[in-house]
């Protein structure tokens, strides 16, 4: 809300510079964004939390900054006008919807002149941000500016039948409102309506056909409390805020209603813009008794950390209107203020007392109960350990978008959370792969001329499921190029990430939670070259997959050299993995070590090989090793040499040569039959 | 000067001419070697009186420990020397560049978060987790947000649907934890939330939060001063001042915003409070005997600050030119 200081020095004379003013009222909780300069001097933009309605007015913060200041508040006074009167006889008001309006008032004024609004008014409007009109419309943004309460004029002779029917909407029925829109009514929106139409949308604006201008006479004046959820309900259905709704919807004083619609019609008669009619019709059905609460002075200090009087606590809580009724021993009864619906319990009591006394005077404790374990989280211990893996091998952790768009990269085969009324593409979904987000990172960074990289993250990925969504962590890595480095000496530099560079990271990250060594086994992952990728599978579970990107995917980043992804679920990781302590001790005894170089037909994996050469080893086998894989001129076609390093050792005795070499042997032979292998030597 | 004397005193020359351990080794040889001339003496002791036997012996054995011990000392002085040069000849160009490790780093949003949980492990804090599609329920309305309030309008949230949306800020996990709670409780959470905003410099459609809260009895906003103080001490270092200023958040009352006073200005951090007892009722705590504070800040704020970046956008924005500095 803008206000210029002088309008608030009216209510609450603290003689403060715009500066001391703004520091008062934003340590106050009101906080003072900005303060500009105008022709009334300066002007505070202040931001009103949304349960303070009441401070969207002068007097509202006129009576924080006089209790704040500790200095007095003068309220805003209007005259009296007996209830019914002759006004009863011109207009009639019905209230049929009495929940959504618990007050609706109204005066009559005749004799209506429009013209334009003295002054001093115009430049109060203007610095508070509102456009002068007229005479009369200006009162009533002059009088909600001052007390809060929205206002609304009637052409009274354009109101059919001199009716006022508070109701909800019929279907089909529509209004042309002020701002000239047509607006189609949703069913049950609060509508004032006359005795045949409708002519405004309560609390928000009213409609065209009562409006008032030059060629007015008589004016219907409306001062009415209406529910902020169905104030809240119109605003949103037209898409239309204004000055009252935003009010309305943060709660308008009920009690106030009529002394508004009196400060308008002194106004107006002082402005000498109409005649008054005596007299003022006030439906009331919906009055609510004064709400008291009790508020215990231990409670106060106990609660704030810090000894407060009685006697504090009983002035600052006058000082913001609160009637402390009773005084029993250590507890008051406090009398709320009818602007103060927000205050409901003790602990809201207390949080008034703590702003007027001010927080600076609370000292600084420490909790002094008992002590509490602490520690991450299971989810914080596990990221920690692939975050280790990763960045010891070598890549940079970056942290991607959840919301992605839904692109070809994300399509890991499960269903896609997508997010209602998206207002972009980028902000359409929730990743279900963490590899858009890399390939993001990689392909802006190959347009900064920055193409080698090693990326990673480990963050939460999402899939729609039947009976409910998953929400599970996963760890992906891109590579591409060699990592880029400084080293002047070729030995330095690491040879480009192929697809063994990220099945090498699978088998890592396996490794540190301790799982079985994983099988890689061809996928039909489109996103992946289909020759140069593979399922990454745990105890009978695909973890995840590791290979090369796909070309065309490539391709589509503007990549020049071959990209290498790697994706495995942490998740999958933790549940495969052992959770049991211990270790095994090293063996006190010598090892042996043999090889071996089996020839065999190029086209069988190394896993049966491997599986092959398992199978018949014994026990003693501590270790197989792949040492090298030659194909070359000197093999016959279509075949490749695998050397195979053993190493045999025993907790309890050195190993016989004997032994090994029966090892060694039934080894061989397994070789043999299983792969078809073949041996020089 | 006998034969012997003579035989020392051209060993010893010979000794000081010789120029390697190579040289000084043939020396050893020509004098003290199996054929060597001091050996060669030996076999004329058949020729000496039989009375002159023992006292020549004693001056042989004494003229060869003494080549002996000129040869050790010269041997030593040579073999310093050659690997002088040695390790002269290898001298390598030490001010050439190292070869560079292959060092991985993590983002400097991890390093901060790393940092936060540690300080508040260190007070006492468990660290839980909670998720990012969250229950409507659990990011609004158990968080005391009145219905179909205004204060909605201050998050704009991305809905999944009619009860799923992403968490617009990490205090939802607290109903998820003071569900059938332990008390006394002290728990901290840390993550991704989500708000639509038009991205500046000051503001991201999604960023990272901390939210700490403790339940015990006779938990005092003095406390939760306190707590902060200590807290942003760790993080920032140095003495820091707190200031509460008050604010509005549904979930707790009396609801402040706090700031500290670090390097000559005030900065305000986020919210906090004490969590409303409409909220520890609602999970059975009995609200005369327990309270809580709770207060949230943003992970890129406090990085920002440790480090005077002044541009949100860097955090999500993974240039490597940027990650690379923290």
């Amino acid at each position: 809300m803008r206000l210029s200081l002088e309008w608030l020095d009216q209510h609450a004379p603290t003689g403060m510079t715009a500066d001391e003013a703004a520091t008062t009222l934003t340590m106050a909780g009101l906080e003072v964004e900005e303060t500009e300069e105008s022709d009334l001097g300066p002007v505070l933009n202040i931001k009103v939390t949304p349960n303070r309605g009441d401070c969207l007015s002068v007097v509202g913060l006129a009576r924080e900054m006089a209790a704040a200041a500790r200095k007095p508040f003068i309220d805003a006074v209007a005259a009296d006008t007996p209830i019914g009167g002759e006004a009863a006889d011109l207009i009639q008001v019905t209230i049929e919807a009495p929940d959504l309006c618990p007050r609706y008032a109204a005066r009559v004024v005749r004799n209506v002149t429009i013209g334009t609004s003295p002054e001093w008014m115009q430049r109060r409007l203007s610095a508070a941000g509102m456009r002068p009109i007229n005479s009369v419309v200006d009162v009533t943004n002059y009088v909600m500016l001052e007390l809060g309460q929205p206002l609304h004029a009637f052409d009274l002779p354009l109101v059919r039948g001199s009716a006022i029917r508070v109701r909800r909407s019929a279907p089909g029925e529509a209004i042309t409102t002020l701002d000239g829109a047509e607006r189609p009514l949703a069913e049950g929106l609060l509508i004032i309506a006359d005795a045949e139409r409708p002519v405004a949308v309560a609390g928000v604006m009213g409609g065209a056909d009562t409006e008032v201008g030059p060629r007015t006479t008589t004016i219907l004046l409306e001062s009415a409390h209406f529910d902020r959820k169905a104030v809240r309900r119109s605003s949103k259905a037209l898409g239309l805020q204004t000055e009252a709704s935003y009010r309305f919807e943060r709660i308008v004083d009920p009690d106030g209603v009529v002394r508004a619609l009196n400060r308008a019609c002194d106004l107006i008669a002082e402005l000498g813009a109409g005649a008054l009619v005596e007299g003022v019709v006030d439906v009331y059905p919906g009055a609510a008794p004064a709400r008291t609460v009790t508020l215990r002075l231990a409670r106060v200090s106990q609660m704030l950390g810090f000894d407060l009087s009685v006697d504090e606590v009983r002035t600052s809580l006058q000082a913001l209107g609160f009637e402390v009724t009773e005084c029993e021993g250590e507890a008051l009864a406090v009398q709320t203020p009818s602007w103060r619906p927000d205050v409901v319990r003790e602990i809201d009591l207390i949080e008034e007392v703590g702003r007027v006394v001010g927080y600076e005077r609370m000292p600084e404790k420490l909790p002094s109960g008992a002590t509490t374990q602490g520690g991450d989280s299971d989810l914080g211990r596990q990221t920690t350990l692939a975050r280790e893996v990763l960045v010891g091998a070598g890549l940079t952790e970056v942290v991607g978008h959840s919301l992605v768009a839904a692109t070809p990269l994300d399509e890991d085969g499960g269903e896609r959370v997508a997010i209602r009324t998206a207002l972009s593409s980028e902000l359409s979904g929730l990743r279900r792969s963490l590899l858009p987000g890399l390939a993001d990172v990689l392909a802006r960074s190959v347009r900064r001329g920055q193409p080698q990289v090693a990326l990673f993250e480990v963050a939460r990925v999402f899939h729609e499921a039947p009976g409910g969504h998953t929400e599970t962590l996963s760890i992906g890595a891109l590579l591409h190029g060699a990592p880029s480095t400084d080293a002047w000496r070729s030995a330095d530099r690491p040879a480009p990430a192929d697809y063994y560079t990220v099945a090498g990271l699978a088998q890592a990250l396996c490794a540190a939670f301790k799982t079985e060594p994983p099988v890689l086994r061809r996928t039909a992952d489109a996103r992946f070259h289909p020759g140069r990728s593979a399922e990454v599978v745990v105890g009978g579970e695909v973890l995840g997959v590791a290979g090369e990107l796909h070309p065309t995917v490539a391709a589509d980043l503007g990549l020049r050299e071959r990209a290498v992804a790697l994706e495995l679920s942490l998740a999958g990781l933790v549940a495969a993995g052992r959770r049991t302590m211990g270790f095994i001790e090293p063996s006190a005894f010598p090892g042996v070590i043999r090889d071996l170089a089996p020839r065999i037909a190029a086209d069988t994996p190394y896993q049966a090989v491997r599986q092959a050469a398992l199978d018949a080893a014994p026990a003693t086998l501590e270790a197989l090793a792949l040492t090298d894989v030659y194909s070359g001129p000197n093999l016959p076609a279509g075949s490749r040499s695998l050397t195979l390093s053993f190493t045999f050792r025993a907790q309890d005795r050195t190993l016989t040569d004997d032994e090994v070499e029966a090892a060694m042997a039934a080894i061989r032979a397994s070789l043999e039959r299983e792969c078809g292998a073949t041996f020089v030597v | 000067m006998d034969d012997l004397a003579r035989l020392v005193a051209e060993a010893e020359a010979e000794v000081a001419a010789a120029g390697s351990t190579a040289g000084l080794a043939r020396v050893e040889a020509a004098y003290l070697g199996g054929k060597g001339a001091l050996q060669a003496q030996l076999k004329t002791i058949g020729s000496l009186p039989k009375e002159d036997r023992p006292g020549f012996g004693a001056r042989l054995n004494a003229a060869k420990a003494t080549v002996l011990a000129a040869i050790e000392a010269r041997r030593s002085d040579l073999a310093a020397a050659e690997a002088r040069r040695r390790l002269a000849a290898e001298s390598i160009d030490v001010t050439l560049p190292g070869a560079p490790p292959l060092l991985g780093r993590i983002h400097p949003l991890t390093r901060t978060i790393q940092q936060v949980k540690s300080v508040l492990i260190g007070l006492g804090f468990r660290i839980v987790d909670g998720p990012e599609l969250e229950d409507y329920a659990f990011n609004f309305a158990a968080l005391n947000y009145p219905e179909d309030h205004p204060a909605f309008d201050e998050q704009m949230t991305f809905y999944v649907d009619d009860t799923r949306l992403l968490r617009t800020q990490t205090t939802a996990l607290q109903g998820r934890t003071l569900r059938g709670a332990q008390l006394p409780l002290r728990c901290a959470t840390v993550g991704r939330c989500f708000r639509y905003e038009a991205v500046d410099a000051t503001h991201h459609h999604t960023f990272h939060q901390v939210d700490v809260f403790m339940v015990d009895e006779g938990v005092s906003m003095a406390d939760l001063k306190g707590a902060l103080k200590q807290f942003a001490g760790a993080m920032f270092g140095g003495d820091v001042q707190v200031r509460f200023r008050p604010d509005y958040f549904p979930f707790v009352e009396p609801g402040v915003d706090y700031s500290i006073y670090w390097q000559g200005r005030w900065l305000e951090l986020g919210g906090a409070g004490l969590i409303h007892p409409n909220i520890l009722e609602s999970h059975g705590i009995d609200s005369e005997r327990y309270s809580g504070f709770a207060f949230g800040l943003g992970i890129e704020r406090i990085h920002m600050i440790q480090n005077g970046v002044s541009d949100l956008r860097w955090y999500l924005a993974n240039d490597l030119r940027f990650l690379r500095q923290f």
